[in-house]
This record gives structure tokens, sequence and C-alpha cells, in this order.
């Protein structure tokens, strides 16, 4: 909402310091969210004398005149100089004094004055009309000031009329507040100072004329269902000239941002911004049916019924929107939203009907988001506009009409009024209690019973005196519809009477444990380890294109679709991701194009996914990470290895250790189950039975679908699986005190012969004194260990926990072991 | 007596090559020449026996003192040429202390957790439990049961992103469903009100939707933290007591604090706060566009219809909620020039923090 200070000060004292005066605003609620200062657009514009007019030598409507601007154009010897001007007005003669704006000026409606020639004749500058200076409508001529205007002075200094404009943020329980009345109030309230309401004076210079017709012969009103529309009124006038408005009123409605269209229009504007009562004109003549009376139905809009609205559109309706209707015409408005095209006010209008009503709130803002049509009437109709006084404000509308437009108000038989008014639903003013002492202890102050009053009164409220217990009545007026419970009223009081008054305390109560949730606790895990393993975390958008999962080549969990946006922004991100991965091969191409080549990012995440049937969407928490390149650059004394496979499951092995997880187990994944992985370097990772997730490499062809032309390690797990399997505590395992004997292996083995499997072929050979094996090489070489063959080395740790174990008894068991290994996986022994 | 003779020029030739000897295997093998098996000085202790008898004293004598002599000599020796020695190899083995370290890269957290992490462990501090929920709510649960009118503007499809509700339901709005993106993290806290019993002091930390389209300002999904109070005796002082101190601690203690009265469907009465500008101090600036503050979070007290759709007496009890941007906070914090970096993953972005 903007608001013109110069427009407020008529009804109530706005404070000198406009900054201190921003500040109470924004501090009470009514957010400042720009200030201009109209009058500091004339800049490069100043008062002028015409010296002289003659003839353009190649054109008959133009003159070329010599403009005296004072000092505000010099010659070569630094003398006030006229400017050449070429002029098309006519209305001006030499001596005129004038409004010139110079090169350099910048006019509203973003002109800039740029010197020019004009049919060959150079033109520095331009003679303004009050309407090129956003000062009114006139445009038949230039502007002529009065032989007394002194010459070559800023026009803003001679103007003087300089005004403040106000851009206000609104709170949607303020409909109030969408008027220059509202505001009065409101600043009255909260300076606790008094305010003239603009509306009873403006009513009561309304005149109905008699003339032999009465406003019942012409029209009436049928509301087919009271929800829909609480009151509606409509008042005719006859014999109105469409022209334009009076210059005063196009300033007010230019200060506000609003152009002006014509004198009627402009009256239902200023009326909409003056009190917040939107109206409507409709050209009678075209409301009138066939028996020779316009019958105005307000009633829902019939299936598939249409109208083309003001704007030209042909619209297709729907049941939900209300009309105004004649039953030959059909729709003629949208309510409360915007009026028909066929039944708009044109230059030939002369007899005219305004509405004014009231519209069901909530219908109207559904009409207007279906259709993606705001209005200055959509939005105040959608917060609420009072059903009581719309009968007064309609009659200070037609009497400004007449005054600016010309025109007999008919008059009616039924009431002296000259109004045909349908109020089925009377919104009743609400009766509240305020318990005194209770508000000060909500708010933790010590507020004065006298200060309450009187605020609440000034904000518009009939409040009885204090009983007993310090309880008010208090009787909230009807354009507050925000007023339902006491506690509204509390924040009326607490707001005005300054919440930085209000003295900082903290809750008291001792009975408060923080505590974080077990999900955190395991999240907060997770991200330690990754991080200590050296990977970054990142985010990536939870949004996803549809085609992500078939470029990523990976198959959506069973019986699982996508989760599809309805207003996605783009094509883009239309639907929300079943995997981390897409987003973060982004993320990779991202940085590799910018030529970081060493990337290790995760991401702990939600993935959706839904089924048909299903409302709500199945959300999980992943951990997805990404490695290419090394971790970190090459250093002199260390060369970080590339990363491979290993590092992936490396890291898993850490999560496994660090969570307590029961003994994982990685299955080879098949070219068939995983397409997006790299057949022979790709695993899934199961602890204790339960499924974690995968690790292994991107495939080459799907990471060059992403334009990632590097290999990709990769993992994705799921974070709920990882917290059911987490153990509690790890078991303690005494620190042994007797020594070990360690004895290296290798075994030679076929290639397909897994470290699983000698491992678990040592692990029940060994028996109890075998500690622990862990391989230290694998070697191949087709000459010294043979084509298709490997050989592995392990280091095995022999102990007893009770005694020193003996060279013998050790060689026995070793001997039985490789005895055993050998013939298990057909191992050879090499020296 | 020619045997001593020798016995004093063997002593004196060998303190003569301890004296030297430049390196203690220089010293070896004077020793084992002189006092070694088949040293000098040990050949005259082996053949003591053909010494005749009355010589035999002076001799052996002699003997022994040459040894002792010259055990003493190598010993010093010894010592001095071994710290020597070792001193020589500290000279050898210094370095370049300037030159890198050898070190494992410790990974970094995403800046908008790591504010995450702050506040929580502030919240937690003062008894605050910490809850999570969905990023997919029904309407209920984002809107209707926080007070948010039927016909709210921040439903509208131009706010609220909106999911394909497959359950068959037809939602009143053309293209809005029941089931949305949540565009706040309150629906953790009505789960909250609704599951917990009183008191309840909790905080909502949480990724949250906004149809806006992603600039340097704005993200299409962004971070709130999300707190709710709700105990006996809980006064609107008591709110502006613990965003006070909730601002100070993430800005700084000189920093101050002021509540500007505003309107949220949730709260009543409501406030949005500011915290003075950190760069000029309340002076006016660009960050602060001129106003000295910055809007940090928003706030209020419970509306009684939130506890009472949750089955709270609002007669009994009363609380408050707040509300803020994560991504904002990062921006006042560290002045980040685009939110959009914070979804890129550009490694050059992420190792700062």
């Amino acid at each position: 909402m903007k608001a013109s200070l110069n427009w407020l000060n008529e009804y109530v004292e706005i404070p000198s310091d406009t900054q201190a005066f921003c500040d109470r605003l924004d501090l009470t609620g009514t957010g400042v969210e720009g200030v201009e200062v109209l009058g500091d657009t004339f800049d490069h514009i100043v008062t002028a004398q015409v010296v002289s007019k003659e003839h353009h030598p190649d054109s008959d409507h133009m003159w070329v005149c010599m403009v005296d601007v004072g000092d505000n154009n010099l010659d070569e010897h630094g003398d006030p100089a006229p400017l050449q001007i070429v002029c098309g007005a006519q209305n001006f003669n030499e001596g005129d004094h004038i409004v010139t704006a110079m090169v350099g000026a910048e006019l509203p409606g973003d002109i800039k004055i740029k010197k020019s020639k004009l049919r060959g004749v150079v033109s520095n500058g331009m003679n303004c009309s009050a309407r090129e200076l956003g000062l009114g409508s006139d445009h038949d001529g230039i502007m002529i000031l009065p032989e007394d205007a002194p010459v070559g002075i800023p026009f803003s200094e001679y103007f003087k009329n300089t005004d403040t404009v106000l851009d206000l943020e609104i709170t949607p329980n303020r409909p109030d507040c969408l008027s220059i009345k509202g505001l009065a109030r409101e600043i009255g309230a909260m300076y606790q100072r008094d305010w003239t309401d603009p509306l009873s004076e403006a009513a009561a210079s309304m005149e109905a004329s008699n003339s032999n017709q009465r406003l019942e012969d012409i029209a009436d009103i049928t509301i087919e269902d009271a929800r829909r529309c609480p009151r509606y009124t409509a008042r005719i006038i006859k014999g109105v000239k469409i022209g334009p408005s009076p210059d005063w009123m196009v300033e007010r409605l230019a200060a506000l941002g609003q152009r002006s269209i014509n004198n009627i229009v402009d009256v239902t504007n200023y009326i909409l911004f003056l009190y917040g009562q939107p109206l409507h004109s409709f050209d009678l003549n075209k409301l009138i049916g066939q028996d020779g009376k316009a019958h105005v139905v307000i009633r829902a809009a019939k299936p598939n019924e249409r109208l083309t609205t003001l704007d030209g559109v042909d619209r297709e309706l729907t049941e939900d929107m209300t009309v105004i209707a004649t039953p030959d015409r059909g729709a003629v408005a949208l309510a409360g939203v915007m009026g028909g095209l066929d039944t708009e006010i044109t230059d030939e209008t002369t007899d005219i009907l305004i509405e004014a009503a009231t519209f069901e709130p909530g219908r109207t803002s559904r009409t207007s988001r279906n259709l993606g049509l705001i209005s200055e009437s959509s939005l105040r109709y959608e917060r609420g506009v009072d059903d009581w006084e719309i009968d007064i404000r309609s009659a200070a509308a037609c009497a400004l009409i007449v005054e600016v437009a010309g025109g007999q108000i008919v008059a009616a038989d039924s009431n002296d009024d000259a109004i045909l008014d349908e109020w089925p639903l009377k919104t009743e003013p609400r009766s509240l209690r305020f318990r005194t002492d209770r508000f000060n202890s909500f708010v933790g102050a010590d507020i004065p019973e006298s200060f309450i009053t009187d605020v609440l009164t000034r904000l518009g409220c009939t409040v009885s005196a204090a009983d007993d217990e310090g309880v008010l009545e208090v009787l909230a007026p009807t354009f507050r519809p925000d007023l339902e419970r006491e506690i509204d009223l509390y924040e009326e009081v607490l707001r005005l009477w300054g919440m930085d008054r209000i003295t900082s305390t903290l809750p008291t109560s001792a009975k408060r444990v923080g505590v974080i949730t077990r999900e955190s606790r395991v999240k907060s895990m997770l991200n330690h380890t990754l991080r200590s393993s050296g990977l970054n975390e990142t985010m990536t958008y939870s949004f996803a294109e549809p085609g992500d999962m078939e470029r990523l080549k990976m198959e959506p969990e069973e019986g699982t679709i996508a989760v599809e946006l309805l207003n996605p922004l783009n094509s883009e991100q239309s639907v929300m991701r079943q995997s981390i991965i897409p987003g973060l091969l982004r993320s990779l191409a991202y940085n590799l194009s910018r030529s970081v080549d060493n990337v290790q990012l995760y991401e702990i995440g939600t993935v959706f996914s839904t089924a048909q049937g299903r409302k709500k969407p199945k959300e999980k928490t992943k951990v997805a990470a990404l490695m290419t390149g090394a971790m970190g650059n090459d250093s002199w004394n260390f060369r970080p290895e590339r990363f491979d496979f290993f590092d992936g499951k490396g890291i898993i092995e850490n999560l496994i250790r660090e969570m307590a997880l029961p003994k994982p187990k990685f299955k080879p994944l098949e070219a068939a189950d995983a397409k997006f992985l790299q057949p022979g370097r790709a695993a899934e990772v199961y602890s204790g039975g339960a499924k974690l997730g995968w690790v292994g490499e991107i495939h080459p062809k799907v990471a060059q679908d992403f334009e990632i032309d590097a290999p990709v390690v990769a993992f994705e797990l799921d974070v709920d699986t990882l917290d059911k399997c987490m153990q509690p505590a790890r078991p303690f395992v005494d620190v042994p005190t007797y020594p070990a004997i360690e004895i290296d292996q290798n075994f030679v083995v076929k290639d397909n012969v897994t470290n699983e499997k000698l491992i678990q072929v040592m692990g029940s050979a060994g028996g109890k004194l075998l500690e622990d094996v862990s391989l230290f090489d694998v070697y191949r070489d087709d000459e010294r260990v043979g084509a298709g063959k490997k050989s592995m080395a392990y280091k095995l740790i022999y102990r007893a926990p009770d005694r020193t174990l003996t060279a013998d008894e050790v060689e026995r068991a070793h001997e039985k072991l490789v005895k055993k290994v050998c013939g298990a996986t057909g191992a050879e022994v090499r020296g | 007596m020619a045997v001593l003779d020798e016995l004093t020029a063997l002593r004196a030739q060998t303190l003569n090559d301890i004296a030297n000897a430049a390196t203690t295997a220089e010293l070896e093998s004077v020793r084992i020449a002189v006092l070694g098996k088949s040293g000098s000085l040990t050949g005259y202790l082996r053949s003591m026996g053909s010494v005749a008898k009355e010589e035999r004293a002076e001799v052996g004598k002699a003997v022994n003192a040459a040894r002792e002599a010259i055990e003493g000599a190598l010993d010093e020796a010894l010592c001095t040429l071994k710290t020597k020695e070792l001193d020589a190899a500290i000279d050898a083995a210094a370095v370049d202390i300037t030159l890198p370290g050898r070190s494992q890269q410790i990974g970094t957290r995403h800046l908008i957790n790591n504010i995450i992490d702050d506040l929580t462990e502030i919240f937690l501090g003062l008894g605050y439990t910490v809850g999570t929920g969905p990023e997919v709510e029904t309407d209920y649960y984002n809107f209707t049961a926080l007070n948010a009118p039927a016909d709210h503007p921040s439903r509208s499809m131009q706010d609220t992103f909106y999911v394909k509700d497959l359950s068959g339901d037809v939602a009143d709005v053309d293209g809005e469903s029941d089931v949305l993106l949540r565009t706040q993290t309150s629906g953790v806290q009505v789960h909250f009100m609704e599951d917990q019993e009183l008191p309840i002091y909790m905080i909502a930390p949480g990724k949250v939707y906004r149809r806006d389209v992603a600039d340097p300002s704005h993200l299409p999904q962004f971070h709130q933290i999300e707190g709710l109070v709700v105990d006996e005796g809980i006064t609107f002082g008591d709110l502006k007591g613990t965003l006070e101190y909730i601002c100070k601690a993430i800005f700084g203690a000189d920093r101050k604090t002021r509540f500007r009265a505003h309107y949220f469907p949730f709260t009543e009465p409501s406030a949005e706060v500011d915290v003075s500008c950190g760069i000029c101090h309340g002076e006016g600036c660009r960050m602060c566009k001129g106003t000295g503050w910055l809007e940090i979070l928003g706030c209020g007290m419970v509306d009684p219809n939130v506890l009472e759709m949750s089955g709270i007496d609002p007669e009994r009890y009363s609380g408050f909620a707040f509300g803020m941007g994560v991504e904002r906070i990062a921006c006042l914090k560290y002045n980040v020039p685009d939110l959009r970096m914070l979804l890129e993953g550009d490694m050059r972005f992420l190792r700062q923090f």
C-alpha cells in the first residue's frame, strides 16, 4: 500500500521527522518498504520565459522559440543565453512564463530529454505540459505559469508541492490499513493523537435529484447466496460526461502510482484508496434488458460459463467463482476481481450504475489465484471489506462523481438515500473480554489500564470501564475482522505500548532437559567419520530431472515411482530425487569443468519415492559419496594414490568400525544388477544380514553421460538401515599379556580365488591359536607366479591368551593351516 | 731394561694415536691394535711368562699402568668423539622446517550444517530438545494446524511446491493438492505438541522449500531452524530474553536486537527481530540498506488456536515460537555473494569451511 503523507496529513497530524515516523511504523507492525520524495524528480526542469516564437521553416504546426532559462544556460562569455527549443504546442505567446525541461532532464514515464534536431532545426529541450510533468491530465498545451513567476529557478523550488510517499507492507490481518482512512486511524493510535474521519462530510454532500424515473424502476438486485455476497448496493447516476479528472485528483492518484484514466474510473480508484472500498462502474444501458430494466444478479458462475474481462481475456469460469450477471447478458463481472469488457464505461457512456459491495474473502482469493488475476480490488476483497458503511462510502463516491463528471443521482422510492441495498448477511461487532491482570502476566509487564483503554478506543473499539477484577468489555469494530479473541487485543496493546519497553527474561522452568534425537546422533557419527576419511560435505538439489535415473541407468526401488511436483520451477527440477548420486555427479562435472580434478564429496540427505494409491511419498535418508582424482595434490614428500574401488570400500569399513556395525560382507554386483557401475568393480554392502547399499566405480559410459571423463568411485548407503544395525557398544577384549608369534606366509592361487575365501579357510584351519590374519601383498607375474595366478602374502599372528606359545606348537599349527588352505583352494606355496 | 723402554714407547705411541683418532671407528682400531686379542699390549701380558722372574713384578706393574692409562684415554676420547659425531649427525639432519608437513586430508562440513551445528549446541545448552520431521507434509501439518487461513496467500501455487497426490483425493484449487514440500519446519512442532509431554522446549532444524527461482539471494530449497516453547507462565519477556541471548550467541555480544510487531498466523502477538548491522554498527550502510538493522528471525507467542488444536489448554499454558533462515545467517556472517554457491558443490568453496 502506498501512502501519501500530504494526503494522510489532511486527516491526522504526521510527525515532521519522517525517519522517526517510519521507525515507529516499523516497530508497531506497519513495515516501511520504501520512502519516495516526490518533486525530487524535477531535476534539470526550470521555470522559463518565451523570448521569441517563430514559425518552423519546414513545418506548419511547429514553432522555433528562444526560451530564457536565466543562469541555467550561459554563452561563451559566461552570460545567460536563451535556449533554442522547437515546440509543437499552440497555446503560448512571446512573454509567457513556462516550464522547460533542459537536456539531461528525466520526465515521468522514463522520457529522457536530449539535444535533438526536429526537421532540421536544433532543439535544446522541451517545454512541458502538466501531464508531461505528472501533475495532471491537461495535455492540450504547455503549462503556462502566472506572469509573476520567477525565471530560471528549479521547478521543484517553484512548485514547492513536494510530497513523501511511503510504500507500506500491510500484513494480511489488517485490511483496514489498505486505505488512507484506516492508516489515519492507525497513526492516531500510534501517537495517541486525534484524527478526522473524511467520510462523514464527503457522504453528506451527496444529493439525489427527483427525476420522474425512480431507482426501483431502473434496476433491482438479487443475491442468490448470502455467503458469497453479504451485501450489495447500487446507485445510478444519469447524464455524466466522461472526461479528464481534475488535477488535484490526478495528483493524488499519481502519488500512489495510479495512472489517471477518466473521471469516473479515477473516482472509483480514489475512493478505493481513501476508504478501502472497491467500486465498480457499469455502463447502465448495457445492463438494461429487454424489459427495460437492469436485473442485477449475484450468483455462482455456471459450469463452462465464459466472460471476457476488462483486460480483453476471454476466461472460462467455474462454479466456485461468483459473478455479477443479468438475465439477458449472463455474467457481466467477476465479483470482486474484475469487470467485464462488454459493460465497461466508454467515452460515449452517459448513465452509470455504481456497485459498492462486499464478497466472500476466501472465494475471491481462490478466484484470483485460479485465474492469475490480482487487482487492487481483489487484494482488498480477499482480506475482507467491511460490510458496514458501504452505503456511506458509496454516497461519498457518487457525490464525487457528480462533482467531477456532472450528472444526476437517481432517487429511490424506498429510501431517502437513493440506493438499492441488499444486505442479507450482517457482520455483528464482537464483544470481547480483556483481563488486564492476565494480559500483564502474559506479556511480563505492568501496562496501566488507562493506556489499554485509550489505545483500544483509538483503534475503533468501544471499551467499557473495568469491573472489580480488572476485566474490560471490548466491542471490536467490524472493520477489524482480525480482532476475534482476547489475545488479538493483547497484540494491539503490546505493539502500540512498544515491544522494546518489555523487560527481557528467560523462562524459569527447571523441568527441561536438552536431548538430541538418535537420528541426529547417527548423522553426527556419519559426518565425523566421513570427514575424518577426507570427504567434504556438500548439498545438492532435492529436485531432479525426470530422466535422471534412466541416464544413470539405476533402477528405482521395486514398485516405486518418482514423486512428481505439480508446479515445478522448470522441467529439469520437476521430480524429487530418488538417489543423491545424479546431483553429486553434476557437482563433480561442475568441478572438473573448472579444472578442479581432485574431488571428494558426500551428502547426507533425503530421497523420495511413491506408488500409485499413496498420498504421502516415502522418504529415506541416504548417505552418498563420490571421489575422483586423489586425496589432494602430489606433495614433495607424499604422493596420494589415485582413487579406486578400495578407497570407497575403505571409507565404508571406517563407518562400520565407528558405528559398531556387525561384520560387513561385500558381495560382487553383477553387470545386470547395477548397470550404472563398472562390472568387476562393484559390490553390495551387507552388515549382519541387512543390505546397507552399494559401493563401486561408476560405469565410464554413465560418467560420460554426465559429462565426466574420469574414473569415479562412489557409494550410497541407507542411513536408517545403518542406524538399525548399530550395536550399542563393541564388547571389550582384554589387551594381550603374552607374546605373539608372527609368520609371513604366501599362497599362489588362481585369479578367481578370493581373499575372502583364503581368510575364511585360514580362520577355520588356524583354530584358537590364530589371532589375526592380514593381507600385505598381492603379486602377479606371468613368469615367476604363472599366468592367471597371483601370489597372496599374509601376516599370521599366533597367540594364546594364557601362556607363551612354543615355537614347536606354532609350527605344527601353521603346517596344518597351510595344508588345509592348499587343499581347499588349490593354493601352492612358493619359497 | 729393554722391555720397560718398549712399554714406555708403546704407551706414548698409543696415547698419541688416541689423541689423533678422528672418528669412533679409528679409535676402535687403535683399541683393537693395542688391547684386542692380538693387540700389542695384550702381547706383553701374554708373554709375561717369558720375563725373568726378578723382573716380572716390575714389568707387570708397567704393563698394567700402561693399560690403565690407555683405557682411560680411550674412554675419554670415545666420549668426546661420540658427542662430536652426534653433533655432526644433528647438523646434517637439519631440514627446511618451512617445507609442508605430511598430513591426511580432513574433510569439511558444509557451511549451512556448520551453522546448524553451532545453533543446535547453543539451544542444547539452554535445555532444548532437537526434533526432526518429514520434508513432504500434508496441507494440515504445514498450514492448517498452524492456523493459516484456508486461503492464505502463502498456500498459493506461486509460493508452495505441491506434490502429485496419488491417493485419489482432489484439492479445492486447481493445480494444488493436499501434499506439499514443507515451507517451514513448524510441522515438526505440531507433531511434537501432539506427541510429547509438557513442558516443551524444542528446536527443529531442517530443509524447507519455497517456490523462488534460484538467484543470488533466493533458493527454492533452504534451511530453517524453528523453535517452540510451551510451558506454564511463559511471557513475551521470556521470548525477548531468549532471542536476545541467541542473537548475541550467533553474532557477538556487542550486537543489539529490536522487535518489530508483525503478523504470522501461527503466533499472536507476532514480531520480526532485527540485529544491529555488524558492518556500520547501526549507522546505516549498503549491507543493511541504510537502516542500521538486519532482519534475522520471525517469532511470537503461540496462538491459542494452535495450542488448542494440539490438545493443550491455552488458559493454563502459554508459549513462544520462532524461526530463522540458516542461509540468511550464513550470508550475514560470511557475506556469501551468491546463495547458489551453497548448492554447487564447488570444492574451492566447500574447502573453506
